[in-house]
């Protein structure tokens, strides 16, 4: 029983990593309707970035909002001079071009820092806390509160504000919203400064629990994107919801079904990707949208 | 198995040293000013990590060449990024035996990667040396594939050190094991068992991890929730770290053997932040460049040396003191283990002698005796003959304590089986 | 038949017949060893040119052939390896399994769109190198399955082949075996897509809705879409793990389904002439990243910033550039009075 409750705590920590990042993902397809498959490595170079500035005497903090900055302007000149030129093209180039992103923002933190594993310094304590036998840290459970803090924030904003008013309208309607005077460009940049923001947090919230290094995200994408589908492609909160519940699920899945064991957690996890697909490809929490021709 | 492989895989046997034979004098790769040698690492993907043993070891060939060389011959390293994909590893291959035309295929990175390879290499009587790798099957499977052949103690032999050390020290152990579910792993682990013979059994708890995996904490609290007191940390790179960290975190307190490929002092000392590594057992065949030990070794100041001038890093005139922080890359050691196989190929070349050809790097290569290689530890010998095809077997058990190793014992054997 | 049009037949037949004969000579002014560098680029030919049918021409995009292309090399391996299966005869068979593979993906796939099939399909990608290793006893798990020297291997050990009266160094005989099949499977294509298949999958990939309504059966041909795609995927495959004499998961990552992708798209998507560009893109272009610098990285900064060029400045691909050529020049030959 202790083993149970042990293995729910790690999962949803683990959990809490996917939900962090998938939140960047879905705030991306929200607002532009893109897959952006280098949002885990945009998020892992700023990281590097942070680790930078406070390697050069920077405070963690000063360090921490500078880092957020530069990835929001980041995200705004990505979207305005690698992805504004092929708007008009089909979105499998768009898909490209994320890859492209991918393999550079990889291969540029090898290429700068090197591939050694390192330590990065967090926000909340990592000493571990023991209550009846089941331990954790507060770190685990700070990266789920700052991704449901930012899930919030998004949520206000939205519904709130007039710009989160424009970005929806760009995303989901870009030619009718132009008629109504949306500067639709420079939504959608900022749609992707923000998603490179969640992303650097993304980043900075992961690295003090798995240690940073060039490839720290590379198979933390591959679930966020499990989850991101799991809780619905533009539901914020139902990428957190699905990152836990993944988190959760395959901790079990992997201890109690010896068959799975750890080889085949990657699988179940995209196959639970398909069965949402094919069943309620809206997801937990997605809207179901009508096609229209 | 049916006989018409096995009959082809002795056909096979017997080509390599025909194939070797059949290339006389003009051997490619070698010219009167020039020796062309080649291998395989992976400088990006996953494993880039892992491909700085190439600059270690073409650090070391530049300063051979700057002092001459080796009979006037300069060795030209050409090594090649395979993405640590298998596939890529034989296009690469290929292309550095039948276009580059090299001499040998030297220090190739890669347990699966060297597999692929093999029966090639072999059958075209290139020599494939120092294979960058622990697994057994090099040597084991030498009459098959005699133009191969390893260098640090296998798996078989480090999990067999384990397995016996376990057994006479550690009577009432409950052991788990976390491995990775590879070649690699599950060579560690069947070697384990070899080396607890009776107490076999007495392993309690095998979790497997893979390497896409974000974390291994649902192992580690499986394997603490078996109720083991002893824990095989058979990981790789950060995942040992992890391993060490969740083992803390949990108020865990087993004793911990930690494999060899994981225990460079710079991860150890990551770990030890905030994970549970004081006492982790582990071997260690290489000196290491961070581990404060070897400060004033004067092997250890030559790798410092030729790595400041040849090795591209480091600001010279500054003494490199790897245990401060800001310290180079090449404190790492993949760079030294990368070099230490360098000095190996040196020596082997300068014995082939003169006349240079592959029958007579082969037979060098075969009847090694090298015993002042300074990047190995202290009485490490690197042998072999012609059916001992285990350069170096021997290990030195040592002790995590504080902020380093510590050895313990003699240096211990590294058994073949 | 137009003039016009018979033009552009004719325009397209001879310059299938230079490209035929050129390729036929190729090997006497390459290296050895390059031609079966070459010979890569025809294997990545046919899974482009399986990959483009599906999403350049139908629109239903796929993250994920990289695993079909594992299902036909991993059906040649255990054919080969474990069956004592004559090399040759198992290129077919796996294309045929990975085609069934294809059809029923296809199916379910149906209910999927736009960016939410590409997922389904990177889905695969994923997760078939796991599933792969763990079902060690029919697919030699991680240890993977070695061609090398095996009796029914051509070739056997990189030793000539005998073919139709002449003697083929190996590397020569995998360039003909790959670049044969690349002809004849393009012209497969060709063939089947200028008429009405053709026209069928545009116009599905156009507007789906306006499809049905002209008759179209779209569940059918949809689903034979994916299925005749995961069929040259297949193809290729099984002649990956010829060239390459050995497969193991690590042989079929998930990259390998973005590079083909990739290719895709370089090719310009819709565009059969444009494959090539796409197949000589993936396969030449990492190693010329890794002439630009050694250091661990940057050939991967190299690769990225130079394929985001490539296609901000060619967002149709070559295809795209071959038409804004060819439609002027055709043009002026046909002026319009």
């Amino acid at each position: 029983m202790a083993q149970f409750l042990q293995q729910v705590v790690s999962g949803l920590a683990s959990g809490g990593i996917y939900a962090s990042l998938a939140v960047a993902i879905v705030l991306i397809y929200r607002s532009t309707r893109v897959i952006n498959f280098a949002q885990g490595e945009m998020g892992m170079f700023m990281t590097f970035v942070a680790l930078w500035l406070i390697d050069g005497g920077w405070p963690y903090w000063a360090a921490f909002f500078a880092t957020l900055a530069m990835a929001f302007v980041g995200g705004v000149l990505l979207e305005r001079i690698v992805i504004r030129p092929i708007e008009s093209a089909p979105p499998v180039t768009v898909v490209i071009v994320t890859v492209g992103l991918l393999i550079a923002l990889n291969g540029a933190a090898f290429w700068i820092w090197g591939g050694e594993t390192r330590s990065f310094p967090s926000a909340f304590s990592t000493r571990p806390i023991r209550i009846g036998g089941v331990a954790f840290s507060i770190q685990d459970f700070g990266i789920i509160g700052v991704s449901l803090v930012a899930v919030f924030l998004l949520y206000l904003f939205f519904r709130f504000t007039k710009a989160g008013l424009a970005l929806r309208a760009a995303a989901l309607n870009p030619e009718a919203s132009r008629l109504v005077g949306v500067r639709v460009g420079w939504m959608l940049a900022l749609g992707w400064g923000f998603a490179s923001v969640l992303g650097a947090l993304s980043g900075m919230m992961v690295a003090p629990l798995v240690f940073l290094d060039p490839n720290m995200m590379r198979g933390v994408l591959l679930y966020a994107l499990a989850a991101a589908i799991l809780g619905g492609l533009d539901s914020p909160l139902g990428a957190v919801i699905g990152g836990l519940a993944l988190g959760v699920g395959l901790n079990l899945i992997s201890t109690y079904v010896d068959f799975v064991g750890d080889t085949l957690k990657l699988p179940v996890a995209f196959a639970v990707i398909l069965g949402v697909l094919l069943v309620r490809p809206a997801g937990l929490l997605g809207r179901t949208t009508l096609r229209r021709a | 198995m049916n006989v018409r492989r096995l009959l082809f895989a002795c056909a096979l046997a017997l080509v390599f040293p025909l194939g070797v034979q059949a290339s006389t004098a003009a051997d490619p790769g070698v010219t009167s000013t020039s020796i062309l040698i080649g291998g395989t690492v992976p400088l990006s993907g996953e494993a880039a990590s892992g491909g700085v043993t190439a600059k270690g070891a073409a650090a070391y060939f530049a300063y051979v060449n700057a002092k001459g060389g080796v009979f006037k011959r300069k060795i030209n390293y050409r090594y090649v990024d395979d993405a640590y994909d298998p596939a890529k590893t034989i296009q690469a291959t290929r292309e550095l035996v039948q276009q580059d035309h090299v001499f040998a295929i030297f220090n190739s990175l890669g347990t699966t990667q060297n597999i692929a390879i093999r029966p090639f290499l072999n059958s075209v009587g290139v020599p494939q040396l120092f294979v960058a790798s622990g697994w057994g099957g090099w040597a084991r499977e030498y009459k098959r594939y005699p133009g191969t052949i390893g260098f640090i103690p296998t798996y078989t032999g480090e999990g067999i050190i384990y397995g016996r050390y376990i057994k006479k020290k550690l009577p009432k152990a409950k052991i788990g094991v976390l491995y990775q579910d590879d070649e690699y792993g599950r060579e560690l682990v069947a070697a384990l068992k070899k080396g607890l013979g009776s107490k076999a059994r007495q392993i309690v708890s095998q979790k497997s991890y893979d390497p896409t995996s974000t974390d291994v904490s649902q192992q580690v609290i499986a394997l603490k929730a078996s109720g083991a007191n002893v824990l095989m940390n058979f990981a790789f790179g950060k995942f040992a770290i992890l391993t060490f960290v969740h083992v803390k975190k949990l108020g865990w307190k087993p004793q911990i053997f930690v494999n060899a490929v994981a225990a460079a002092t710079s991860v150890m000392k990551l770990a030890s932040a905030s994970g549970q590594t004081q006492n982790a057992i582990s071997i260690g065949f290489f000196k290491d460049p961070a581990d404060p030990r070897f400060d004033r070794d004067k092997g250890m100041k030559l790798y410092k040396s030729i790595m400041r001038k040849y090795g591209g890093g480091g600001q010279p005139g500054r003494a490199a003191v790897c245990s401060r922080g800001g310290a180079p890359a090449w404190c790492s050691g993949y760079y030294l283990a990368g070099m230490a196989s360098a000095y190996a190929m040196t020596a082997a070349l300068k014995k082939a002698g003169k006349n240079l050809t592959r029958k007579s790097l082969m037979r060098a290569v075969t009847h090694l005796d090298i015993r002042d290689n300074p990047f190995v530890l202290p009485k490490v010998r690197i042998k072999t003959s012609p059916t001992d095809r285990y350069p170096i077997e021997q290990a030195q058990l040592q002790r995590w304590k504080g902020t380093r190793w510590r050895a313990f014992g003699k240096l211990a054997p590294a058994p073949r089986r | 038949m137009t003039r016009h049009r018979a033009f552009g037949v004719g325009l397209q037949v001879s310059a299938f017949v230079a490209a035929v004969a050129v390729l036929a000579l190729l090997p006497h002014w390459l290296s050895d060893f390059r031609a079966s560098e070459v010979s890569y680029v025809g294997i990545y030919f046919v899974a482009i040119l399986g990959l483009n049918i599906l999403t350049g021409y139908t629109g239903q995009i796929s993250l994920g052939h990289g695993a079909f292309m594992a299902i036909g090399g991993y059906t040649t391996a255990i054919l080969v390896g474990h069956h004592a299966v004559r090399d040759l005869w198992t290129i077919p068979l796996a294309g045929l399994v990975a085609g069934a593979a294809g059809l029923l993906f296809g199916l379910p796939a149906l209910r999927l769109s736009g960016l939410y099939l590409a997922l389904a399909t990177f889905a695969i990608a994923v997760a078939l190198p796991p599933v792969l290793k763990k079902f060690d006893h029919f697919t030699g798990g991680s240890q993977g399955i070695q061609l090398f020297g095996d009796p029914d291997y051509t070739g056997k050990g990189f030793e000539n082949v005998h073919v139709a009266g002449q003697t083929l160094t190996f590397n020569n005989w995998l360039y003909y075996l790959a670049w044969t099949i690349a002809v004849v499977l393009f012209a497969l294509a060709w063939a089947l897509l200028g008429g009405r298949l053709g026209r069928t999958f545009r116009a599905i990939r156009d507007s789906e809705v306006a499809a049905t309504s002209s008759g179209v059966n779209l569940p059918l041909y949809k689903t034979l879409a994916f299925g005749v795609s995961a069929f040259y995927a297949g193809v290729a495959g099984s002649l990956f793990a010829i060239a390459s004499t050995y497969v193991n998961p690590e042989t079929f990552p998930i990259v390998l389904s973005l590079y083909l992708l990739i290719g895709a798209v370089v090719a310009g998507l819709g565009s059969l002439w444009g494959v090539a560009a796409g197949a000589l893109f993936i396969q030449y272009l990492p190693s010329l990243a890794g002439h630009v610098s050694k250091s661990a990285g940057a050939p991967s900064v190299a690769y990225g910033v130079l394929l985001i060029l490539v296609v901000l400045v060619l967002p149709f691909g070559a295809g795209g550039l071959l038409q804004r050529i060819g439609r002027p020049l055709t043009n002026s030959i046909f002026r319009k009075s």
